[in-house]
Formats: C-alpha cells, structure tokens, sequence
C-alpha cells in the first residue's frame, strides 16, 4: 500500500514521542498490536506470562526508541523486539521451538478426541486445531505469512532467521497441514 | 511430453503462491498429469482456508496495559531525575559552606562594622535572589510534569 506515508507518519510520531510526548506512543502500540499479539500469542499460553511479555516488548520499544533508524517500517522493529523477548522467555522456561516430534506426539493425542474430530468438518476448523499443534516458531511464521500477509523479507527482519530458512520452515508447515488434512477426511470417509 | 518425475512439493506450493516466475514446465506438466493435479488441489485447500482464519486477539486491552507500565515508567524515571537535582543542589551548598567557613569571621566584622541599613539591605537583596531562584525552579518543574502528563493517560488506579 503506501508505504511512503507509512513511513512519514512513523517519523513524526516518534519525533513526538521523543520529545515527550508519551501519550502519541499510544499510537505505535495501536500500530503494532495486531501483530505483536500474534507472535506473543501463538508461542506463549500462559495469560499471566503473555501480559509480563507484552508490558516487556513495550517498555523495551518506548526505552530503544531513540535507536530505531528507520531501516525498516517500525511495526518490523517492534515485530522483532516482541520475536526475541518471546523466544528469551521460552528458552528461559526451556520450551523447544522448532521440534517436531514433540509437536506431532501432541497433533495426533488431539485428533484422537472423537469429540472435537466430529465437530471439525470444515477445512477452517480443522486447521485452526493442526496450526495449533505446530511448534511454536511455525505457528508464527505460517501465521506471519499466511493471516498477517507480510513478506519474506519482513518475516526474516522481524525473526532475524534467513530468508531460505523461514521458506523451508513454511514449507514443512504446509506439507504437515496438508497431510492432516487428508487424513482428516479419509478417516472421515472410512466411516 | 516426458513425465519421468511428478513435481515436487516444493513446486507444487510455490506455484499456487506465485513465487515463480516461469511457471510453463509446471501448468504443462499439471495439464497432463491427474495426479499431481490432485495434490495441487490439496495445497489449495490449505492454502485458502488458512488465509480465511480470523486471527484471535487478547481477552485484555493491549494498549491500556502496555501505556499503564509506560506511564509509570516515565513518572518513576522523573521522579528519579528530581532527586538527583535536589541531591546536587544540597551537595553543592554544603560545599560552598564549607569552604567559605573560614571567611565568616571577616565577613560577619564587615556588618558589624557598617550601619543596621547595610545588613538589612545585604539580608534583603539575598532572599530576593532566593526567592527568584525558587520559584522559577517550581514553575519549570510544572511545565515539565504538565507536558508529560496533562493530556491524558493517567495510570489507572
Ligand atoms: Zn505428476
């Protein structure tokens, strides 16, 4: 969209901030949240620890404000602050965040609950509980791709992984999503 | 055409998100083969029904959170400032007493020497540059506190 008054009207709020005028950081907290709550969101469940993070993420973007340099649009700047406070947190708690064999043990004990399998009938439901189940890293990721629609390049600034891996790792969470799919409606079929 | 080889995964997603740019060996490949036509459908499947899910926000108001540590933050960090002033301030003029202890005697025989008139005016004209100093001082600091935090965003009690 226009990227260019995106980035005039980044400058003149934090200017304001700057200058004192805390309450305008109100507007960069409004400007980020969506996709703060997303990377907070999917990686830590805890509603007491997400609150700790959130009030981190943002006292740590309103104290290094003064550092932010503009190389990129400043919901990535904030993105990336909230990315690596979030990943500190989980190996601070020892929680791993790209293992999939974990993930998938937890995958197939949901979808054995013949309750939620019954309810789970649309391609929506179902993924909804398959992203669910992915390791943490890929939760956020296909969900930085996929609802919040940012780039590539944007999703490697805020996570500070290379590009080829964030592809790879959307790759895999494609091909796991797919095939429970699948399996989803071939069990359904077989009844 | 030669069909040794379905296409691959990596193909098959990256052609429905359109990261390739000549994609003619894949839409031909597709148009002859039924199986990879299936598995391209599959991908499509995930690929649109995961767009369509409405990401979930927080049950709690972000903002009023987050402005409520900051606001707090900024008070303490002043406040911090103010005792910081105050403490060079009376630092400086326990000082500037100490040194000047030993010209008191010359000074106080200076006043006791001169009229009542002189004192009075000396007492005078130093309360007056006291009172000054104050009170700038105090209006300052009340311009300074109103900036930061007249307009809104009080922390909630
Ligand atoms: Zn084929």
């Amino acid at each position: 969209m226009n990227n260019e008054s995106d980035h005039l009207s980044d400058k003149f709020i934090v200017a304001n901030v700057l200058n004192g005028k805390i309450q305008d950081f109100a507007l960069i907290v409004k400007g980020t949240e969506k996709l703060v709550t997303q990377i907070v969101k999917k990686m830590v469940f805890d509603e007491d620890d997400q609150k700790d993070l959130l009030q981190d993420i943002y006292l740590k973007a309103y104290q290094n404000l003064a550092s932010f340099q503009f190389k990129s649009k400043l919901s990535t700047w904030v993105g990336n602050i909230a990315y690596n406070t979030t990943i500190n947190h989980l190996q601070k708690k020892k929680i791993p965040i790209y293992d999939l064999e974990t993930a998938s043990g937890n995958a197939s004990k949901e979808t054995e609950n013949p309750e939620v399998e019954a309810i789970q009938t649309e391609a929506v439901d179902i993924l909804t509980v398959e992203i669910a189940n992915l390791p943490p890293l890929y939760q956020t990721l296909i969900t930085l791709y996929h609802l919040e629609e940012l780039t590539n390049k944007e999703i490697a600034q805020i996570t500070n992984l290379p590009e080829g891996t964030i592809k790879s790792y959307l790759f895999r969470a494609r091909q796991i999503l797919k095939e429970k799919i699948n399996q989803h409606y071939k069990r359904n079929d077989e009844k | 055409m030669k069909n040794s080889s379905h296409l691959s995964d990596e193909a098959l997603q990256s052609y429905l998100l359109k990261e390739i740019q000549d994609d003619s060996l894949i839409v031909e490949h597709l148009e002859a083969c039924s199986k990879c036509q299936k598995r391209l459908e599959e991908y499509q499947v995930v690929i649109k029904n995961v767009q369509k899910i409405e990401p979930e926000g927080f049950t709690f108001d972000v903002s009023a959170l987050v402005m409520n540590t900051v606001t707090v933050y900024e008070k303490r960090k002043s406040r911090r400032q103010e005792f910081a002033f105050w403490g060079v301030l009376i630092l400086l003029v326990l000082g500037i007493s100490f040194f000047s202890l030993p010209f008191l005697p010359a000074v106080f025989k200076l006043f006791f020497s001169g009229s009542g008139l002189i004192t009075l005016l000396a007492i005078g004209v130093g309360l007056g540059v006291f009172l000054f100093l104050l009170t700038d001082i105090i209006r300052q600091n009340q311009v300074k506190e109103g900036k930061i935090f007249k307009n809104n965003l009080q922390p909630m009690s």
